[in-house]
């Protein structure tokens, strides 16, 4: 069964090192969480967390375009207007309704995506969450028994006080 | 910005103090303008118990407060989305305090503007005749018609707007948690859907933020272009023009400015927020509002200059009423608070302070009432066929309602700065760029 240990820091670089000496040692970016109170930027490499929300807002609101222009098509067709001989479905004057729906399509996948991507509805409830203080970044290690003492020696090295066994809040 | 002497703890103390208590003086203010929000609603209920001719509409003058109450309250929408989508994508570093403001503004603004339709409804429980669905009349509704139009992109917007204001709101709200007791307990933990602060959550955040704020912004421009089009597709005087969508835009976008300029001000003053809204923000806020008021100025010239120089007669018939006639007293205090006030307030560096820029608003919101009055009122008026000409003055019932959503304005603003910090914690929070 893993463990796991936080470190805190005061100063972002001595985080990224410590990062980039557990990455060295076998570590991956899934074992790795840092927690703050403010969004911590590290140089690209040290800690990426790949992202497809912004493909997948072009594809929610394609998949929005076509469910609406098919609704509105439905909808016109299911009932014909009496149009004076213009055509019963048209892009002119349904355009505007097309565009916003495609629009209410990506903003609720952004939405859908942040909940899904940052992990905030989908947490497991067995791994603990170390407090956050104010200005502080907190580095959490998951790693096996056998591996505590050694990343708890890379975390000291780079400078993190209050290196612990992180247990389970009651 | 904070002066760095101000520590972190001090910024949280000076956010959060606000949310603690209400003073006497707070409860008193919050009770009357429910009240007269309450006379807001008894004069609805009125309308929609006698009936919609109590109302100061009459042929053919079909389109009076509700619907200038409607496009200026979606233009004061604009404030939020707009500004805060635009600073946040230009990284304006100096938007941190009052993104959160304006996004508030927005939401209220909208839910404010987007209840005007069904005021004015003359059966307003049948208002769920708008809605898809296949119903016992074998009847869809019309999308061609601009109302499904206004239907499909408020509630787009307001979507949108809601979830803009949200989503930047989960990290301070789950740090308020940690300190709040009983119902603020559980509503602020309900809100912060368990965040942690952890670097996941933190990139998904600023991804979500990012894409919002391109989308919102697309979603702004799109509304407002949609509320002039219900005048321009009517080929009715001085209605009928292409620029009407950009000019309403822009006419929204200043509106908007005007009203956060004015929100900050009370804010900064009731809140004792003195440190964190410095004039360094009134003053870019001012040189913004001067610089939509150069836009509105431009628009409304190019506009009346092509209806004076087509001579028209049917234009020029409200042209004439507009600018010399019987709607010339409006049309010039118009002019004078949307451009010659701001011009000078604002132009001259000297003159330019909070004081002068909450001056300057506060006649640029009357100003913009007073443009979409313009706008209705005459052409509707003066209709093509002369002998249909008609005048219009608002009955009580419609002031009433008028006054109640500036009232209502006020009172969920007041509400929503007692729940949550009016300005962003943790954006606040100076922190460093991205290295390498």
């Amino acid at each position: 069964m893993n463990l796991y240990l936080t470190g805190t820091f005061t100063d972002k670089k001595a985080a990224a090192e410590a990062i980039k000496q557990l990455k060295a040692d076998g570590y991956t970016a899934n074992d790795l969480a840092v927690f703050s109170d403010e969004p911590v930027e590290f140089p690209r490499g040290v800690l990426d967390r790949s992202s497809h929300m912004s493909l997948a807002v072009v594809l929610g609101a394609i998949v929005s375009f076509f469910l609406v222009v098919g609704f509105v098509y439905y909808t016109q067709h299911d009932y014909r207007l009496v149009t004076g001989g213009m055509p019963i479905f048209s892009f002119w004057p349904t355009g505007v309704v097309f565009y916003e729906i495609t629009m209410l399509g990506s903003v609720l996948t952004t939405t859908g995506w942040f909940v899904w991507e940052s992990g905030l509805l989908r947490r497991n409830e067995n791994v603990p969450i170390p407090p956050i203080e104010p200005e502080m970044i907190c580095l959490r290690v998951r790693c096996a028994p056998e591996q505590f003492v050694s990343a708890t020696a890379i975390l000291e090295k780079a400078g993190a006080k209050n290196v612990a066994k992180l247990e389970k809040a009651a | 910005m904070v002066p760095p002497t101000i520590s972190s703890q001090q910024v949280r103390e000076d956010l959060w103090r606000p949310l603690a208590g209400a003073s006497r003086r707070y409860t008193l203010i919050l009770s009357l303008l429910c009240a007269v929000t309450f006379w807001g609603v008894l004069a609805w209920g009125y309308q929609i118990r006698v009936g919609i001719g109590v109302a100061g509409i009459r042929r053919p003058v079909f389109w009076g407060f509700y619907l200038v109450d409607f496009v200026f309250w979606i233009g004061i929408s604009h404030a939020g989305t707009l500004i805060s989508a635009i600073l946040r994508l230009t990284d304006a570093g100096w938007r941190k305090p009052v993104t959160r403001a304006a996004e508030a503004i927005t939401t209220f603004a909208l839910m404010i503007g987007g209840l005007f339709p069904l005021i004015h409804l003359g059966r307003v429980w049948l208002f769920y005749w708008l809605f898809p669905y296949p119903n016992s009349r074998l009847l869809w509704p019309n999308f061609r018609s601009p109302l499904m139009w206004d239907v499909v992109a408020i509630s787009t917007y307001l979507t949108g707007s809601l979830i803009f204001l949200y989503l930047p709101m989960i990290p301070d709200v789950a740090q308020l948690a940690q300190f709040a007791k009983g119902w603020r307990l559980r509503l602020y933990k309900w809100m912060a859907l368990g965040w942690s602060g952890s670097d996941r959550e933190w990139h998904a955040l600023e991804r979500a933020m990012k894409l919002m704020a391109g989308i919102i912004l697309a979603v702004a421009v799109s509304v407002h272009s949609v509320v002039a089009w219900d005048f321009a597709m009517a080929i009715a005087p001085m209605w009928h023009s292409t620029i009407f969508a950009p000019y309403f835009v822009v006419g929204a976008i200043f509106s908007g400015l005007a009203g956060l300029i004015v929100a900050l001000n009370i804010i900064r003053k009731t809140m004792h927020l003195e440190r964190y809204l410095t004039p360094h923000h009134f003053g870019n806020l001012a040189k913004l509002l001067l610089l939509m008021s150069l836009f509105w100025l431009y628009f409304t010239f190019a506009e009346h200059l092509t209806v004076w120089y087509g001579n028209e007669p049917k234009e020029m018939n409200v042209f004439g009423a507009r600018v010399r006639g019987h709607f010339a007293p409006e049309f010039w205090v118009m002019v004078f608070v949307n451009f010659v006030v701001p011009f000078i307030l604002l132009g001259i560096k000297k003159l330019r302070s909070i004081t002068t820029a909450t001056i300057a608003s506060v006649g640029v919101l009357l100003g913009m009432w007073l443009e979409r009055y313009l706008i209705i009122i005459p052409t509707l008026s003066l209709p093509r066929l002369s002998a249909a000409a008609g005048k219009y003055s608002p009955s009580w019932v419609e002031i009433s309602i008028t006054v109640a959503t500036f009232a209502a304005m006020a009172a969920l603003y007041m509400v929503f700065s007692k729940l949550f910090p009016i300005v962003s914690l943790w954006e606040f929070e100076p922190h460093e760029q991205e290295e390498g």
